[in-house]
């Protein structure tokens, strides 16, 4: 359900009163209490109204704060009961957070049945404490109150958290930082070039070589950021998918750090995390979009309602990923890894109509079972036999074709298939993401095509679109600024996190 | 031993077997954690390191020192330990020390009864029919093992073989935190303690250079 938040007007008296009478029954304001507070200069009053034709009014809260007074109290809250349990109350609350906080508050207070586990469970979450307890407060119930109490300097509700993002799911070390929505720092260190003679990504070198650059990596995002471990406010992790081994060098690391630090961890998706890269860059996630996240380790094609709620796993590579096709057929054509920019090179003045290469999943009898699936395992071994008959027959041919001509089936397949999910879904928007994006002709043909069909493409800068930390750092901010409580020191890794997992608990 | 460095607080952690971590202050446990299976170990080190400071009724903070064993050990879990006690020390600015695991092992045979005149042999499971091993000829007075041969990596049979006309005393004690710990203020005091946390694999990363990178994929195993 979608829902807008605005301050509340006298106008919305009415409204107000009947859900008012609805929720707290005998227990109620009266019409002249609540007009009171929705006019009083030291009330803040937030009000949700669903944002379908109905327009109803979903939810209601409001603080009061005297000027020059450090403290403030929730005077109420109420959200209709065929609108609870879908995160509005919390919604309100937060805001009601960020304006004591903006407005110097040091603590806040509230009221809360002692028999109200939910809305207990809301305010723990939120970082209040129970301080009290008053004897039958709710009469004619006879129910006890907690008073509870939110100390801001110990919380970071209502304020944009600094969080450490720590990545380690395939060949690159990332440590990112950020504060809110604003990137301070995204350190890399890769170990590409121990991969280089092995053509591809061994797993145990991966491993061996995060474990070496961690303690440096970190070192130099700090430094970058000009802050210390003591000015974090949490820490994100990458717990998948990914390379078992490897991730689990990060989460070891961010779970001591964690313990040492005393500071919340968030246990995230990658795949996630490539997408909600797009805030450090915009301020937002312009949703509903599609994703299209290409690397050597992924193909997957994502819709993205809502990046902390609502992530739909359209389709994905169901043999190798885009980038392995891409190291594969480098090493068919003797060229070096990683085949993505060596491929880029050689394709240069090659024609790429000179072979037409297969689109794997693109007849329509597979259209019908895979229409956002992609397979380049078929296209890797065309390529091979198409370069062995001419090795053959020793006839001589150019390898800036074959490079070229390759390169357009890869790019052709995997922006047809994202375009058709953005015309599909009536989605006019298109994101990419992974390390494969820096492919030139990708780019180029995503763009034509986008133009050609009214869809805003999207693409975040190479640092941030390869493997990185800060993109890890940002996903765990919003899971922070959401109100989302922090993951367990339990979770393991998870090879084949599925999208829809945006946080392990 | 100095009093100051018997106030301090040692964080020990070894995750080249289970998952063990221990809190010593002066040659005392003051609490050690200990998940005997060889998996999850990135599960449990977050937990485990937590309790044993919690048992110890200290914060991180008062840690000084961080002791972390350095196998030899299989890839995975060794690292986790690795990395987490590089990362605490880092968190609390303690500093970071390592130990071989095996010599925690040693440490505790020689403590339980083991005969100083004749040397231990000490292994421990690497997996794939292999057993890491050395050899140790007794402790120094505080008590450090005396390595002789050894940290390396052999089929138990070649290693029959190698060790057949050598008087040998055995130990099938597992590594726990405590004697990690142990062997750490040992080396303190004879001042052979080392920073050095770089794992000890003894075996090289799992892959081959293939002649033809057309080849790639074809592992062999080690």
């Amino acid at each position: 359900m979608s829902y807008l938040i605005r301050e509340a007007l006298h106008t919305d008296l009415d409204q107000l009163m009947v859900l008012e009478n609805s929720c707290f029954g005998s227990d109620a304001w009266d019409p002249d209490t609540m007009h009171s507070e929705l006019v009083a200069k030291h009330t803040h009053y937030l009000v949700a109204f669903s944002t379908d034709e109905s327009q109803r009014l979903l939810g209601y809260a409001g603080i009061s704060k005297i000027p020059g007074n450090d403290q403030a109290d929730i005077q109420t809250i109420a959200v209709s009961e065929q609108s609870r349990g879908k995160g509005i109350g919390k919604a309100l609350m937060l805001k009601l957070l960020q304006q004591a906080r903006e407005e110097q508050t040091e603590e806040m207070f509230l009221e809360v049945r002692a028999d109200n586990s939910a809305a207990q469970k809301l305010y723990l979450d939120l970082g209040f404490e129970h301080i009290d307890t008053r004897k039958r407060y709710y009469q004619p119930d006879d129910v006890d109150a907690w008073v509870m109490r939110l100390q801001f300097a110990n919380s970071v509700v209502g304020r944009e958290p600094i969080v450490l993002g720590i990545e380690t799911s395939c060949d690159e070390t990332g440590v990112g930082i950020v504060r809110g929505n604003t990137l301070l720092a995204n350190i890399i260190s890769s170990s590409m070039d121990e991969h280089a003679r092995f053509g591809g990504v061994v797993p145990e070198i991966a491993a061996r070589a995060h474990l070496e650059a961690l303690k440096p990596t970190l070192d130099q995002a700090l430094a970058k950021a000009q802050i210390s471990l003591k000015d974090i406010d949490a820490i994100a992790v990458t717990n998948g998918p990914g390379l078992g081994g490897a991730l689990m060098v990060g989460i070891g690391a961010a779970k001591a750090l964690s313990v040492a630090t005393g500071k919340p961890l968030y246990a995230v998706n990658h795949l996630v995390g490539h997408v909600g890269v797009d805030i450090l860059e915009r301020g937002e996630l312009k949703t509903p979009t599609v994703a299209l996240l290409v690397s050597g380790g992924h193909t997957s094609l994502l819709l993205v309602r809502d990046l902390l709620n609502d992530v739909e796993l359209l389709g994905e590579t169901i043999d190798d990923a885009a980038g392995e096709a891409f190291d594969k057929v480098a090493r068919i054509l003797r060229l070096k890894y990683p085949g993505g920019p060596e491929i880029d090179k050689a394709a240069v003045g090659g024609n790429p109509k000179a072979i037409r290469f297969p689109r794997g999943l693109s007849l329509p009898k597979d259209m019908e079972k895979h229409r956002y699936d992609f397979s380049f395992s078929g296209l890797k071994t065309a390529v091979a036999r198409w370069v062995e008959v001419a090795e053959a027959k020793n006839e001589k041919f150019s390898v800036a074709d074959v490079a070229a001509s390759f390169r357009e089936a890869v790019a052709d397949v995997l922006v047809t298939k994202a375009v058709n999910a953005c015309l599909d879904h009536n989605v006019p928007r298109l994101l990419l993401g992974g390390g494969v994006v820096a492919n030139a002709r990708l780019r180029e043909v995503a763009q034509e095509r986008c133009d050609a069909n009214g869809i805003e493409l999207r693409i975040p800068a190479l640092s941030l679109c390869t493997d990185n930390g800060a993109m890890i750092a940002a996903l765990g901010s919003q899971l922070i600024m959401a109100g989302r409580a922090p993951s367990s020191l339990h979770f393991g890794s998870e090879s084949t996190l599925p999208v829809t997992t945006v946080q392990s608990l | 031993m100095s009093n100051k460095i018997s106030a301090q607080y040692n964080l020990c952690i070894d995750t080249s077997a289970g998952t063990t971590v221990a809190v010593m202050q002066g040659g005392e446990v003051r609490s050690e954690i200990n998940f005997d299976e060889n998996m999850k170990h990135a599960e449990r080190i977050g937990d485990a390191i937590a309790q044993a400071i919690n048992s110890a009724g200290i914060k991180p903070s008062q840690i000084t020192n961080v002791v972390v064993g350095r196998g030899p050990a299989p890839f995975t879990g060794l690292r986790i330990g690795i990395a987490a006690a590089v990362m605490f020390a880092e968190g609390v600015g303690a500093k970071l020390y390592g130990v071989t695991s095996l010599d925690a092992i040693a440490h505790a045979a020689f403590k339980n009864g083991a005969d100083n005149s004749i040397p231990l042999l000490v292994t421990a499971d690497a997996r794939r029919s292999e057993v890491y091993w050395a050899l140790y000829s007794g402790v120094t007075k505080s008590g450090a093992p005396i390595m002789i041969e050894g940290p390396s990596v052999a089929k138990p049979a070649a290693l029959e073989e190698l060790l057949a006309d050598k008087k040998l005393q055995r130990t099938q004690i597992k590594v726990a935190a405590q004697d990690l710990g142990k062997v750490f203020e040992a080396q303190q005091n004879d001042g052979t303690a080392s920073h050095d946390v770089t794992a000890l694999y003894l075996r090289e990363a799992d892959a081959v250079v293939p002649k033809d990178l057309r080849d790639f994929g074809k592992k062999v195993s080690g």
